[in-house]
């Protein structure tokens, strides 16, 4: 893929199966480094193989690819230590793959840290002077914008002031001010929106939504997966190194949610431990028809089929369930007492169903944790976590006001009063 | 409304090298239009980051590393302006303390000759005048050697966040060295008057031998740069030998022209732009222009690797600097 003679004139980043060895030694990384240099002086270059590994080294990056084009909002998602970051300091140009390659045709911003070469002593004006400068601009491009910068900052009254009596939230807004008025093509940003106080927030959102109109394109690394639909319209998940989704949005972010619970899972399971008079078994998430089903539709019905299984009877048994998000924790805690059920688990166990007939979360991940009690409160069986896992994939919720959002539907009516 | 960067290049050239596509277009006075405006351009800088060594291509190499220096003069011009800003605004006797390490220096050596713990040789002019000239040029050469890893690890943030023309860094550097030496020199001023030391034209040309001495300095501290960075025995080590470095140099004696000391004024880079420097501001005549010469010559292609050194490794170094 080559972009100067691509076609398609509108795409702006090309990564092509790139590769990227870390290594977490402390001692081995100063040798590899040092070796790497070396290399790199005589010419040997480092495309490596990707079984070559050395010892220590593992795959922060692995064989991944993906385009953007002109005007695209891209948020790169994924659990910590997933290659989010390092793809993001390549793309840059801070650090060189190690095998693939990336093709970037326009210019590049990026705000990786606000106000990287701050220097406290002196005020905001000669700062800006001179974060301008790091960013690639020249005095007289920044005596034009001056007056934007401090205005879209809100310090006017404290720019002259030297920089250590600002505030954090006014060090920050600072930083983005003159980054965002800097107007690259392409505009990376590492984890710097979860910053700055919300009526900020919203406006630094305001101001990217109007550069993404413009033609800018953005690439967004964040954990706040609930303010991405403000502005990114695509996802691009990696999981261990690896890309394992590319497209919408939504579905970026509940693969994200499940990937966050699944290694909660994996942790839960090693936990447990057998031989129990009473635990739960099977679980499956069903549809109206008891057919097993993992995608609904907010509003839809959702049935849980919870096998119990018993090596001693259970007299009056009770049941509890929880549905969960693993990003939001417990929604909502159901009981059988509270609706009157009692019954009792035979040998050798039997099959209880909750059904909840009108499902009201939005689009995202969840599941359900379970637990078996006897009549009196200190009759524990077993609890299960992270069972009957689910998504809710439909309707589109919105994040701009038109139409609804957040984690669930509510049941509402509006009235115009006067 | 066309910006500057299109009034530069009307016809949409701005095919340019790959360093130039860091730059952002120049923004006009209706602020909005100008990124559309940049966009409507077919041709443009493309950056390829792959896995490949750029000294493959080693006249690109040097052409990015110069025309690195020259987008990054001017935030070096602002990073230098902040650092002796911020250098002196926090001090009580601010510009004083740069004088004042040579001028004590100076006096410990001063003190120990007149308790005749050892004989400095024939001057030709007064030892005072003679050690205070050495201190300064041998504090101008040890600044340079130490500057290219000072300033990467004072701007590992900076570096480690951001891309930047990373040459500007060692402008900023040199620039302090030599902000520094010339405060030094004033020195001499007082000390010239003093000790009736006769100026002799030949100070016209010791800037040349100076710049020299310093541009080697840099050269050596460069290409100790990423093995200082990675490990912290370099920089150690550097701190612990100085004073031996700086007692084979003659600084507080006159260099020794019998064998085997002679031999140190060759094995010694430090030494021989040293006592050019020094004769040439001091004494009017030189026995050490040839030595001087050749070390001077020798800088120029050892500087040259040392910048390719540096510009290769700065990512290496970055990685591992997170990693």
């Amino acid at each position: 893929m080559n972009l100067s003679r691509s076609s398609s004139s509108d795409l702006i980043l090309d990564v092509d199966h790139v590769w990227k060895v870390y290594c977490r030694n402390l001692k081995r990384a100063m040798w590899y480094g040092l070796k790497d240099v070396g290399r790199e002086i005589v010419g040997g270059g480092r495309d490596r193989s990707h079984q070559n590994l050395r010892t220590g080294e593992f795959f922060a990056v692995r064989d991944a690819s993906f385009q953007i084009r002109r005007g695209e909002c891209l948020a790169m998602i994924g659990p910590n230590g997933a290659g989010k970051s390092t793809m993001l300091k390549m793309i840059n140009g801070l650090i060189k793959p190690d095998s693939g390659s990336i093709q970037i045709s326009g210019k590049i911003g990026a705000l990786i840290e606000l106000g990287t070469g701050f220097n406290p002593i002196l005020s905001g004006r000669e700062n800006i002077y001179i974060n301008a400068a790091v960013l690639g601009m020249r005095k007289r491009e920044v005596d034009s914008l001056m007056e934007k910068i401090v205005e879209f900052a809100e310090l006017g009254h404290v720019i002259n002031d030297p920089i250590k009596t600002y505030s954090s939230g006014m060090r920050v807004r600072l930083g983005f001010s003159i980054a965002a008025n800097l107007r690259p093509e392409l505009l990376l940003m590492d984890e710097v929106l979860a910053v700055g106080d919300v009526g900020f927030r919203m406006k630094c959102f305001k101001h990217l939504n109007e550069l993404v109109k413009q033609g800018v394109s953005i690439v967004l690394v964040t954990h706040a997966v609930g303010m991405l639909q403000r502005v990114a319209t695509r996802s691009v998940v990696f999981g261990q190194g690896k890309i394992v989704h590319d497209g919408d949005l939504e579905t970026g972010c509940t693969i994200y949610e499940e990937m966050l619970g699944a290694s909660d899972r994996i942790r839960a399971k090693k936990k447990e431990e057998s031989g129990r008079a009473g635990e739960i078994g099977s679980v499956e998430v069903c549809n109206e028809l008891m057919e097993p089903q993992a995608e609904f539709e907010t509003g839809e019905m959702v049935r849980l089929r919870i096998q119990i299984n018993a090596r001693e009877k259970i007299k009056d048994a009770r049941l509890v369930v929880a549905l969960c998000s693993p990003v939001h924790g417990v929604l909502s805690s159901v009981s059988t007492p509270y609706q009157g059920i009692h019954f009792d688990v035979d040998l050798p166990g039997r099959v209880i169903t909750l059904e909840i007939p009108k499902i009201p979360f939005l689009i995202g991940a969840y599941h359900f944790n379970i637990s078996l009690f006897g009549p009196e409160k200190v009759d524990f069986y077993h609890r299960s976590s992270l069972r009957g896992v689910f998504r809710i994939v439909g309707p589109p919720t919105d994040g701009n006001g038109y139409g609804i959002n957040g984690i669930t539907k509510l049941q509402h009516s509006w009235k115009i009063n006067g | 409304m066309g910006t500057e960067f299109e009034k530069s290049k009307p016809n949409g050239e701005d095919e340019q090298p790959i360093t130039v596509a860091r730059r952002i277009p120049e923004t006009s006075e209706d602020g909005n239009s100008e990124v559309a405006e940049t966009l409507g351009h077919t041709s443009r800088a493309v950056i390829t980051y792959s896995a490949q060594s750029s000294i493959r291509n080693p006249v690109q190499l040097i052409r990015d590393i110069a025309m690195d220096f020259w987008l990054g003069r001017e935030l070096a011009w602002r990073l230098f302006l902040r650092n002796i800003r911020g250098l002196y605004r926090q001090t009580l006797l601010g510009l004083f303390w740069a004088f004042l390490p040579p001028i004590a220096n100076t006096a410990i050596w001063i003190f120990l000759r007149q308790a005749n713990v050892f004989s400095m040789g024939d001057t030709q002019v007064d030892g005072t005048v003679y050690i205070l000239t050495g201190m300064i040029l041998w504090q101008a050469f040890i600044d340079a050697f130490q500057m290219p890893l000072a300033m990467l690890n004072k701007n590992r943030n900076l570096i480690s966040k951001l891309n930047f023309p990373r040459e500007s860094l060692l402008l900023v550097g040199i620039g302090e060295v030599l902000f520094d030496l010339l405060i030094r020199l004033l020195l001499l001023i007082p000390a010239f008057l003093i000790f009736q030391v006769t100026v002799h034209a030949s100070i016209l040309y010791a800037p040349i031998a100076i710049l020299g001495l310093v541009l080697l300095g840099a050269a050596l501290g460069l290409l100790l740069m990423p093995i200082g960075s990675l490990y912290q025995d370099v920089g150690r080590f550097i701190s612990m030998v100085l004073p031996f470095w700086m007692i084979i140099t003659p600084i507080i004696y006159v260099p020794l022209t019998t064998f085997p000391g002679s031999l140190l004024n060759w094995v010694n880079p430090a030494s021989p732009l040293l006592l050019l420097a020094r004769d040439w501001l001091l004494l009017g005549t030189t026995s050490h222009f040839a030595t001087g010469l050749i070390f001077g010559a020798a800088a120029i292609p050892i500087l040259l690797i040392a910048l390719v050194v540096y510009r290769i490794s700065i990512p290496v170094l970055i990685e591992r600097m997170t990693a």
